[in-house]
């Protein structure tokens, strides 16, 4: 199969499992030649952002006390980052978690942070996958 | 791009081209008038301010963004001016409605101030502080598109 149907395909897929949903088609129509590589872009800095948010969630959660006001924040930032990119498993996961902080449930945050953990890497995996297609359709190599 | 399909027939039919070009109408609006909307984006996240100001200089913006509310009240303070703020609601050190509503207290009237928040409770907070108007996130690009134009009108009407 060509890097092209391999990449149709992948997207495809992406939003037939609801990891991605109509925004991720806005960010692939704002992409022009005057910014070829607009999406690749964003992804890369929504992968780079969550990682860290993700890394600040996990050392927040471990304290014996936890600033639940914190956890929110960081969580609304992930939401609103996953939202705006068309990660759609990712923010609903979200959206739960902040009703666990809410509830200053500890239990319910960590239950969820590892829920958030599995979903974004799922998505991060793929986004990967994606932008090396990309590579091979513009006829780059593949980064290694 | 989309284009009418012309249909073979003995009667004449209206031909309607539809473009699809989003930036054509601001881009003559303002190059007619010889001056670009100065936008003002303030988003503490980086990914929404990294696709606001791509859409914002897709539509032909003059555009500058900063990461929370006192930036922005700062570059009021030393006097820049714009022709629209896009304010995210929950940011550090200062929020949104904080800021528009000390922007507004400095007698920034004129200048259209829009809220940007995936939360919608956001709506009443921005609009108490006094910003124009409310958008939920995230923001489509024809919503700023529609913003603009009423900006660049309300431009070239004041001369």
């Amino acid at each position: 199969m060509s890097a092209a149907n391999q990449l149709a395909a992948l997207i495809a897929n992406m939003f037939a499992t609801g990891l991605l949903d109509d925004q991720f088609q806005q960010l692939q129509m704002l992409q022009d030649p005057s910014a070829p590589n607009f999406v690749s872009e964003v992804v890369t800095l929504f992968c780079h952002d969550g990682e860290r948010i993700i890394g600040e969630l996990a050392k927040l959660l471990d304290k014996p006390t936890v600033d639940f006001d914190r956890v929110d924040a960081f969580v609304h930032q992930l939401k609103g980052s996953s939202a705006s990119v068309g990660a759609l498993k990712v923010k609903n996961t979200c959206i739960q978690f902040r009703e666990f902080c809410q509830q200053k449930s500890k239990d319910g945050c960590l239950k969820t942070l590892e829920t958030v953990r599995i979903n974004f890497y799922e998505l991060r995996g793929k986004f990967q996958t994606m932008l090396q297609l990309e590579r091979q359709v513009n006829g780059f190599p593949p980064n290694n | 791009m989309q284009h009418s399909k012309r249909q073979p027939s003995t009667k004449k039919r209206k031909i309607r081209v539809h473009h699809h070009h989003l930036k054509s109408s601001i881009f003559m609006a303002s190059r007619n008038q010889g001056s670009a909307p100065r936008a003002l984006v303030v988003e503490d996240i980086k990914v929404d301010r990294l696709i606001l100001m791509h859409m914002l200089h897709k539509l032909n913006c003059e555009a500058i963004a900063v990461e929370n509310g006192k930036e922005a009240v700062d570059l009021f303070l030393e006097g820049k001016t714009f022709d629209i703020v896009f304010s995210d609601k929950d940011m550090p050190i200062m929020s949104g409605p904080e800021a528009v509503a000390k922007i507004r207290a400095m007698g920034a009237t004129e200048v259209k101030i829009v809220g940007v928040s995936a939360d919608f409770g956001g709506k009443e907070a921005f609009m108490q502080a006094g910003a124009d108007v409310f958008v939920p996130k995230p923001v489509k690009l024809e919503t700023l598109q529609s913003m603009l134009e009423v900006v660049i009108s309300k431009k070239n009407m004041s001369g």
